[in-house]
């Protein structure tokens, strides 16, 4: 038995902008969920320790080689290479991983799915909060490096515009490319938990991050040659330490805006296979009955 | 007679941590709970959201300490003993999402009876019996992630039974079920306890009516304390002396419950409103006292459209003890 | 008559391995009937420690080096199957509600860690297995092994020694929620520096590498590599037989350090209600 109660009699007023509304939403709940896992000191020091960890083994691996030769130029193409390198994993995790978190762990994507959102978007804007804890951690490896490891990057030598341009088209291409996994995600109900890492682990060697394509026997470099994180990172460099870049011979044949002009291309080509790859993906998932399918593995 | 659950002065405070908005804060799950549960009682514990009594089961099943008190079951310490306790008791609770997606049924029991030391051999006879009482044999060998909510259920309540527990505990296991899977479980249950008098189950539900059906006795639990612990029978029979009537009339345009509470030999008073009509109960001391309040009804111009005397139900035994009912008490708490 | 028939429950050794069985037995079964695991946990694993190996091959390293990052890769298999398959899993059950049914059970929290780590062993073997076969194949890895049944003793040492870590962290983890996930995922690229995955442990100061040696795998890699390559002794941090006596140390101390402290954090857990919160 209760008091009477009335109900709102007044429709709620549809917001404009389907796109804009997804976006905002999923990014402010990637936020939410990343931010506040504990305290801002173990926060702090999660977000130090790990990039700086990682570095640090490269970092190790060539002082025990080189004996510590930090002014050779090949140091601050591994390291800076590495560093950004932050970012694939960090992007292409952060979109992919959401699909596996709000399946298994908050079992929240069937109402996701029944809202009237964009799922790819969502999915992109869910990414958001990892993209810039990402770059926290390339800021900090990157900082290190020049402080402490003969890094020679001068911000006043920097090509601004360049490196710019390169960061947000890079990270639009690892969108794409997070997106493409997490649609695969979709349709794999087991073992999914680690395939953001393992695919970047795996993209590692292929992308001349930390060694260039030379190195590599002939026959893989052609991989390497279609991974549009290649062209990316060679940017990368250039506009930071030019250089640095200009010492190494795996793209000296293109200009800055042939590397822009390919990336752009392979960006937009991996966009196309990403939406194609999620419409195919987002059949087959519901066709199986995997949008809400938990297994508890 | 030896008791299969005993608990004394028992208490629980959760410590809330503080947050950007709230400070730490101190919640009062249960206090001073005092029960006694013979061996082969069907013993239920009757509550609304948040009274206390998944907290209890906890305490009972071992998974938390009390913050006072003491609580023994199958004879042993819970707190103390807790390795002696748990050989002898198993739970089940509503809309449980235990096991693992990729096994099937069968799988996911035999997984559970290997974690009780049940030999295979015995318990997959024990499973494929289970199944068939519960009318789940055919589905023995489908992936549990490929089950329905209520046949889920069904498995989990099998889980239950599977490692023939001495005390066995339900915490709202008809939660999500149709009405044909309650019954089935209700029967289920009722089968269990007949079987071997021995055993004791003691069931945690706010639905009354199957309290009311099951149970050998009841305890009624609020904010944490318990209020009243009987047969369903003497609980009712203590409102015997009052009267309860059920009225339909017309909108009672802002007449509240509390202006028929104000009449001499009204003790209670509920409203709920409907499409075009107003049900209006009444638990009165004495017959006469109707009269009153048909009186009142007329001079606020309030027609009545149908009455009728019922029998009391748990239901009002709980308002008697809480002032509110079941479900004024939980949207309440809801805020 | 199922109602009323009294069962005959197992106890003591026999339910603690019924409990291994039981608790192995998804995880093994999960990796048959979904045959993605092999490409995401084995094939892609295999190219990502070939990235170390082209580094060392950029950098003109000795080929002894190759072998390192080799056994080093192939070691990583199961410092992730411990994070991921036995510490952080405690969060994850807890999650879905079988956590508090395992501990409601009258088995051994040990027993369902070690289930869950040797289900994951399954998958754990084959991505260590296929490493080490891609190196030696691909990268021509010389092998030459001095000693087969002391390099034997090493690595089921430091297997136990692992899992006896192993099970003492997820004891931490009864205690944690959400964090769980991001210690796990901390603890993994800062064991890899310490331990020296990818390089010889002999490159850091002597009381560094002496401190990292509390993680099994830091003398037991280096032990491992002493006795398989040829000129693995020269770049060992100390002799193989000393770390042998250290890891058969570690053994007991993390078993027997395992068994109390899973004890302990569970009455921890039990006391301060963290068994059943779920705090997402």
């Amino acid at each position: 038995m209760q008091a009477e109660q009335s109900l709102p009699t007044q429709a709620v007023p549809a917001e404009k902008g389907t796109f804009q509304r997804t976006l905002r939403s999923a990014a402010w709940l990637g936020w939410q969920i990343e931010s506040n896992w504990t305290d801002p000191l173990t926060f702090l020091v999660y977000s130090v320790i790990k990039p700086l960890a990682t570095a640090s083994i490269l970092v190790v691996m060539y002082s025990v080689i080189t004996g510590s030769d930090f002014s050779n130029p090949v140091f601050p193409y591994i390291y800076l290479g590495n560093a950004f390198y932050i970012y694939v994993a960090a992007v292409l995790n952060g979109v992919s991983w959401c699909v596996i978190e709000d399946r298994e762990q908050y079992r929240m994507l069937k109402y996701i799915y029944i809202a009237p959102v964009y799922i790819p978007v969502y999915l992109l804007g869910r990414g958001f909060a990892k993209f810039v804890f990402g770059s926290l951690a390339v800021f900090i490896t990157v900082t290190f490096g020049v402080l402490f490891l003969k890094v020679p990057l001068d911000l006043a030598q920097v090509d601004w515009p360049l490196f710019i341009v390169s960061l947000a088209l890079g990270i639009l291409m690892l969108a794409m490319m997070g997106l493409t996994l997490g649609s695969i995600i979709l349709v794999i109900v087991n073992n999914v938990y680690f395939v953001g890492e393992a695919v970047a682990g795996a993209l590692f060697l292929f992308s001349g991050a930390i060694f260039p394509l030379d190195v590599l026997p002939a026959w893989l470099r052609p991989i390497g040659y279609a991974i549009p994180i290649t062209y990316w990172l060679e940017l990368v460099r250039r506009s930071l330490i030019g250089s640095v870049a200009e010492s190494f011979q795996t793209l000296a044949g293109f200009s800055n805006l042939q590397l822009i002009g390919i990336l752009l291309g392979l960006t937009i080509a991996f966009a196309l296979i990403a939406f194609t790859v999620f419409r195919y993906c987002d059949h087959l998932a519901r066709e199986k009955g995997y949008i809400d399918r938990v297994t508890n593995f | 007679m030896e008791l299969a659950i005993q608990t004394e002065n028992l208490g629980r405070v959760y410590k809330v941590r503080a947050t950007k908005k709230e400070k730490a804060k101190e919640l009062i799950a249960l206090k001073d709970v005092n029960l006694e549960v013979k061996r082969g009682e069907l013993f239920g514990l009757l509550g609304p959201n948040g009274a206390g009594k998944t907290t209890l089961i906890k305490i009972l099943t071992t998974l938390l300490a009390p913050s006072s008190g003491f609580a023994k079951v199958a004879g042993f310490d819970v707190a103390k003993d807790p390795e002696k306790v748990r050989p002898r008791i198993n739970m089940v609770s509503g809309g449980e999402s235990s096991g693992y997606g990729l096994l099937t049924v069968r799988e996911n029991l035999w997984m559970f009876a290997q974690f009780y030391g049940i030999p295979s051999k015995v318990a997959n006879q024990r499973i494929h019996d289970l199944l068939k009482i519960v009318h789940l044999d055919d589905r023995a060998n489908t992936k549990s992630s490929d089950l329905s909510t209520g046949l889920r259920q069904k498995m989990n309540i099998v889980r239950g039974f599977l490692t023939d527990p001495d005390v066995l505990f339900l915490d709202e296991p008809t939660l999500g079920l149709d009405v044909e899977a309650s019954r089935d479980v209700r029967k289920f249950v009722q089968s269990w306890i007949v079987e071997n008098p021995l055993r004791t189950l003691l069931l945690t539900t706010h639905y009354m009516v199957e309290a009311d059906e099951l149970c050998d006795r009841v305890a009624i639990i609020n904010a944490g304390r318990v209020l009243a612990c009987d047969t369903p029978a003497n609980l009712k029979h203590q409102l015997q002396r009052d009267v309860i009537y059920r009225m339909e009339v017309s909108p009672l345009n802002g007449v509240g419950p509390e202006t028929f509470e104000q009449l001499r030999g009204v003790n209670k008073a509920l409203h709920e409103a409907k499409d075009g009509y107003s049900i209006l109960e009444l638990i009165l001391a004495e017959d006469d006292a109707l009269g009153t309040v048909v009186n009142t009804l007329t001079n606020k111009d309030i027609h009545i459209l149908n009455l009728q005397k019922r029998e009391p139900t748990l239901e009002d035994v709980f308002v008697t003890l809480v002032g509110k009912s079941m479900m004024e008490v939980e949207s309440g708490s809801e805020g | 008559m199922v109602l009323r028939a009294r069962v005959h429950k197992n106890t003591g050794w026999r339910l603690f391995l019924q409990t291994i069985i039981g608790r192995a037995y998804p995880r093994v079964i999960g990796l048959l009937r979904e045959k993605s695991w092999f490409f995401f946990d084995v094939f892609l694993p295999v190219i990502s420690v070939s990235a170390y190996v082209f580094i060392y091959r950029a950098i003109n390293a000795p080929d002894i080096y190759i072998g390192f990052v080799v056994m080093g890769g192939a070691m990583t298999a199961f410092w992730l199957n411990i994070l991921w398959s036995m510490a952080s899993q405690m969060y994850w059950e807890k999650e879905t509600g079988n956590l508090a049914l395992y501990i409601m059970a009258p088995n051994s929290l040990m027993a369902i860690l070690l289930g869950m780590a040797l289900g994951g062993l399954f998958a754990t073997s084959q991505r260590a297995l296929v490493i080490t076969l891609a190196g030696i194949f691909l990268f021509d890895v010389q092998i030459q092994i001095s000693n087969y049944f002391l390099l034997f003793a090493v690595f089921m040492l430091t297997m136990v020694a692992l899992y006896g870590l192993g099970m003492m962290t997820s004891s931490l983890f009864l205690l944690l929620n959400r964090e769980a996930w991001h210690f796990s995922n901390l603890a993994q690229e800062p064991v890899y520096l310490a331990s020296g995955f990818y390089f010889p442990i002999k490159s850091f100061n002597f009381w560094i590498a002496a401190g990292a040696s509390v993680i099994p795998l830091t003398l037991g890699l280096d032990a491992m590599r002493q006795l398989s390559f040829p000129g693995g002794p020269a770049l060992g941090f100390v002799d193989v037989n000393i770390e042998v006596a250290v890891l058969a140390v570690l053994s007991v101390v993390f078993v027997l350090g395992a068994r109390w402290l899973l004890g302990y954090m569970e009455r921890l857990a039990i006391r301060e209600g963290r068994l059943t919160d779920s705090r997402k």
